[in-house]
């Protein structure tokens, strides 16, 4: 019996082929533990699933692994989903990964409620550091991914409400790991950039999808931003991170728009009830004038301006009456002064004034008689000059020499004849 | 009123205007004065608001280029 021998190849595609017809296994769950973790240079994943007992090879492609939220390593327990088949090369079956996430939620809620709280911790909530939003923004950068709902919401939100502002989007990733560091990138890139406001957001999405919103890098970038940032991640009900560091939080993409910027309708409102206010205003104000104008001009002294006069005429009276009786007064003054210094002893007695004088006088005089050495002849010496001198020894003189002799009244011219010395 | 006023900062002037009216501590010639003022700003706004082009929504792309954007 001829025996038909299969090349290998032609089997492992048969096998191949039932595994991929199979419906089954066109869609398998699976949860395991990563080992032998392998990243290709090209993005493609390589590793194996394992439980206590059992393995299968597992491959994600760079497609599927780009979405990952999370980097994967051996130990780590996961949940996959994708396709078995076989790799005919190799002959072995494997699982074709198209999504995978970390095991359990409960992991990413323990994950997010450590850091939601260090984070508070740190302050990064705290409302004191949140600053409010421009009332009027001429620009707001947009923070998302450039396509989706979340972008068209925001865009045609801002651009139907309040067409004169500009608004420029900053796009990034919004999910998978390389999301958090380029939402971290545009937030800087914004707030650098100068705008009046950004909104950073994405739309809905399951916990891992919104991730990135809850990255501790994300919220330290929001935090740090200059700029006023409004947070707009997912639903109403979603609450990540990012929301609580952001100066205002809004519960959906279109309502972070609502609150960046007003309507043309509310302004022109607005301004219609200023332009009322200031018209009543005004037109109270110069009422009000006029009113008391015109009750000025009714006032008595301007019906009645005579009375102005009657008035000025009585005061002016009443200052020359005051005048006469000041006058009279001062004069009474002086008159009294003058008659006081009439009256005065010196006055009356002048000779007082020089009786003093004249005892003095006459003492001196007396004192100069006792000094006077003519004084001394009265009483009967005599001076004797010989030669124009007054001599006062009788050797100064010699026989027949003429001397004069001075006596208290008049002089004897003689002869000396005979000169004696005391014995 | 200088040009480079910003819409915001017209529409703030004008609010204090408004509320220092309405306060009465203005007499009549700085009122009438302030009042012109005041139409003159609200004027501005209005003009700034309905008259100026709509913007268009732009995106700033990697090379630092603004370019127009339209969301599909």
């Amino acid at each position: 019996m001829d025996k038909e021998y299969l090349k290998i190849s032609e089997l492992n595609n048969y096998i191949k082929n039932l595994l991929d017809g199979d419906i089954f296994l066109n869609r398998v769950y699976l949860k395991g533990e990563i080992s032998n973790f392998k990243n290709h240079t090209r993005g493609h994943l390589y590793f194996t699933l394992k439980d206590d007992t059992s393995r299968i090879s597992a491959v994600m492609f760079q497609s599927s692994a780009v979405k990952l939220t999370f980097t994967p390593e051996d130990g780590m327990n996961v949940l996959v989903s994708g396709r078995i088949s076989a790799y005919p090369a190799q002959g072995s079956y494997q699982i074709y990964i198209d999504k995978m996430e970390v095991d359990g939620l409960g992991a990413l809620y323990i994950e997010y409620e450590k850091l939601k709280k260090k984070l508070a911790m740190m302050g990064l909530f705290d409302e004191n550091h949140k600053v409010p939003i421009p009332k009027f923004p001429e620009k707001i950068g947009v923070i998302t991914a450039s396509t989706g709902a979340a972008v068209r919401d925001i865009m045609s939100t801002i651009k139907r409400r309040y067409p004169i502002c500009e608004a420029i989007l900053f796009p990034c990733l919004v999910q998978g790991k390389d999301a958090a560091p380029d939402i971290v990138r545009q937030i800087k890139r914004a707030d650098a950039y100068g705008v009046d406001t950004i909104i950073v957001g994405r739309g809905g999405g399951s916990i891992e999808d919104l991730w990135a919103f809850n990255e501790e890098i994300v919220a330290k970038a929001i935090y740090e931003c200059k700029t006023p940032i409004i947070s707009a991640v997912g639903h109403e009900i979603d609450w990540t991170i990012a929301d609580f560091v952001a100066d205002l939080r809004a519960p959906t993409p279109t309502g972070a728009a609502e609150m960046a910027v007003p309507t043309v309708l509310d302004i022109n409102t607005l301004l219609d009830n200023y332009k009322i206010r200031l018209n009543r205003n005004i037109k109270n104000m110069v009422n009000t004038k006029f009113i008391k104008l015109r009750s000025l001009k009714q006032s008595f002294i301007l019906k009645n301006p005579m009375s102005m006069y009657e008035i000025k005429e009585q005061k002016l009276d009443a200052l020359i009456e005051n005048i006469n009786k000041d006058i009279k007064s001062i004069i009474v003054n002086k008159e009294n002064l003058l008659n006081n210094i009439k009256l005065s002893y010196t006055l009356k007695n002048p000779m007082e004034l020089i009786k003093d004088k004249k005892v003095k006088f006459e003492m001196l005089i007396n004192t100069l008689k006792l000094v006077n050495p003519l004084g001394i002849l009265e009483k009967g010496y005599s001076l004797v000059e010989c030669n124009g001198k007054i001599i006062k020894d009788s050797n100064d003189t010699k026989v027949n020499d003429y001397i004069n002799i001075k006596l208290h009244k008049g002089k004897i011219k003689a002869e000396v004849k005979e000169i004696m010395e005391d014995k | 009123m200088e040009k480079e006023k910003t819409f915001e900062s017209a529409l703030q002037e004008l609010e204090t205007i408004v509320k220092e009216l309405e306060s009465g501590n203005v007499d009549l010639d700085k009122a009438i004065n302030k009042y012109t003022e005041a139409m003159k700003l609200a004027k501005f706004c209005s003009e700034k608001l309905n008259d100026a082009t709509a913007q268009v929504n732009k995106i700033l792309t990697e090379d630092n280029e603004l370019k127009e954007f339209n969301a599909e």
